[in-house]
């Protein structure tokens, strides 16, 4: 490989970099934009968190833990799929069955919710403890 | 342009750089891939048991890349381990170079395929692309302190030093354009929003300090859109750049709880690596003949190359 190409390689890279950070989108990854805490948030915005919350077998609330090591589920999966969850607390299932297969010695979930925690910024500062909206309930099969 | 300028600019990206620092990177890049493989991009495995959760990404449809399944990312993982075993050691580390780079850029692609993409993997797939192109004079331990000097191993590096501030300045760009093409991110509450998705101690107290949060907001984005100066810096000064942002990813990993350890590694393409064998030589020789001034062979060589 001459000298020509890999300058020529590496003024293509930039240049389709540079393009997909004022164009394009996470899918163009590697080449997409660098857009993780990018976003402007307003000094009034509410701030949404969505977690699944459950009962166990030993009387106890816990909140799942969204990992590998947990339920085997990210955070991220859920939080891209809240609609569907919402259409059809069925998928739920998953989350306990994960913890089942990752914990089988540990208390088993009874009952998942899936529960939407909204905080209020007010001049840029939280003006109270997040308000929660449970979204879908879920009765675990077992 | 004329064609001495030509030939500067393509000097800049190839300027000449001892085999030994490419030998180091390689060592360190592939042995980190193993440690990414099972700390950071993890669920790749978990994903060929779930496929259903699948959504490709550009790249994953455009070479048709198969559905993960138990048996491809199985497979993908021992290949990886086995690759990576293999380049690190420097024994025929351009064919185990060329098989990291695809496995691993698949893995990652897989990895990131759940609908949430990270942005710190940039420079450590372009380094593994890289790597596999320069040839080497020597293998094995030898590698560690071969200081002849080459174009190929010059490119290389340089390409791993864009990558890393590219993922700096490119940040940059898209703190202006989310808002929609203006400067209001760094006044905005996008620390308090992260804070208060991701809380722990650290970030609580600082949710009572908004003032603070602007501070670093601003620090932050003033120093990704500088970030570029630091390819053209030499020496200390350019060590002190480097050390302003590994700082600055220390502070995110206490507020944000986000380490970027996969770039944060390949800042070492800026360290002068090749330097590491001679200085030990020099040292082990001190101590055998109690000779202090005995420069040992090729130091002086490395010394020119320091910051390039």
């Amino acid at each position: 490989m001459g000298k020509t190409v890999r300058v020529l390689i590496a003024v293509v890279g930039i240049v389709l970099l540079i393009n997909g950070s004022a164009r394009a989108t996470d899918d163009a990854w590697p080449f997409g934009p660098m857009s993780q805490y990018a976003g402007a948030v307003a000094d009034d915005a509410s701030v949404t968190f969505t977690r699944i919350s459950a009962q166990t077998t030993s009387g106890t609330t816990v909140d799942v833990p969204l990992n590998i090591e947990g339920a085997g589920v990210a955070r991220a999966e859920i939080e891209a799929r809240t609609g569907e969850i919402e259409k059809d607390p069925s998928l739920l299932q998953q989350v306990a069955d994960g913890w089942k297969k990752k914990h089988p010695d540990q208390p088993q979930y009874v009952k998942l919710e899936l529960i939407r925690d909204t905080t209020q910024l007010v001049n840029g500062r939280v003006a109270g403890p997040p308000t929660p909206e449970v979204l879908a309930t879920w009765e675990v099969r077992r | 342009m004329s064609s001495t300028r030509l030939s500067r600019v393509a000097g800049w990206f190839t300027p000449r750089i001892a085999l030994a620092r490419v030998a180091w990177l390689r060592t360190i890049l592939y042995l980190f891939v193993i440690l990414d493989m099972h700390a950071f991009v993890r669920d790749t495995r978990l994903k060929g048991e779930h496929p259903d959760l699948y959504q490709p990404l550009l790249l994953a449809r455009i070479f048709h890349l198969p559905t993960p399944s138990v048996a491809n990312t199985t497979a993908l993982y021992v290949v990886l381990i086995v690759a990576c075993v293999i380049g690190a050691t420097n024994w025929f580390p351009r064919i185990a170079g060329w098989i990291v780079a695809p496995a691993f850029t698949w893995w990652v692609l897989i990895g990131m395929s759940d609908g949430k993409v990270d942005h710190d993997h940039l420079a450590l797939v372009v380094a593994l692309w890289v790597l596999p192109t320069v040839k080497s004079t020597s293998r094995g331990r030898a590698a560690y302190g071969d200081q002849t000097r080459s174009e190929a191993a010059g490119w290389a590096v340089r390409c791993v030093q864009i990558s890393v501030i590219a993922t700096y300045f490119l940040s940059w760009v898209a703190k202006v354009r989310s808002p929609g093409w203006n400067f209001s991110w760094p006044s905005s509450a996008i620390l308090t929003w992260a804070i208060v998705r991701r809380p722990h101690p650290v970030g609580e107290w600082l949710l009572h300090h908004p003032w603070m949060l602007h501070v670093m907001q601003w620090v932050g984005f003033i120093a990704e859109f500088l970030s570029p100066v630091i390819l053209w810096l030499k020496g200390r000064w350019q060590l002190i750049g480097a050390l302003f942002f590994i700082g600055f990813h220390v502070a995110n990993t206490a507020i944000l709880l986000i380490h970027f350890l996969p770039t944060v590694v390949c800042w070492l393409a800026f360290a002068p690596l090749e330097r590491v064998v001679p200085w030990l030589r020099n040292r082990r020789s001190d101590r055998d003949t109690g000779e202090a001034e005995q420069e040992p062979e090729g130091s002086g060589q490395a010394q020119q190359q320091a910051g390039a």
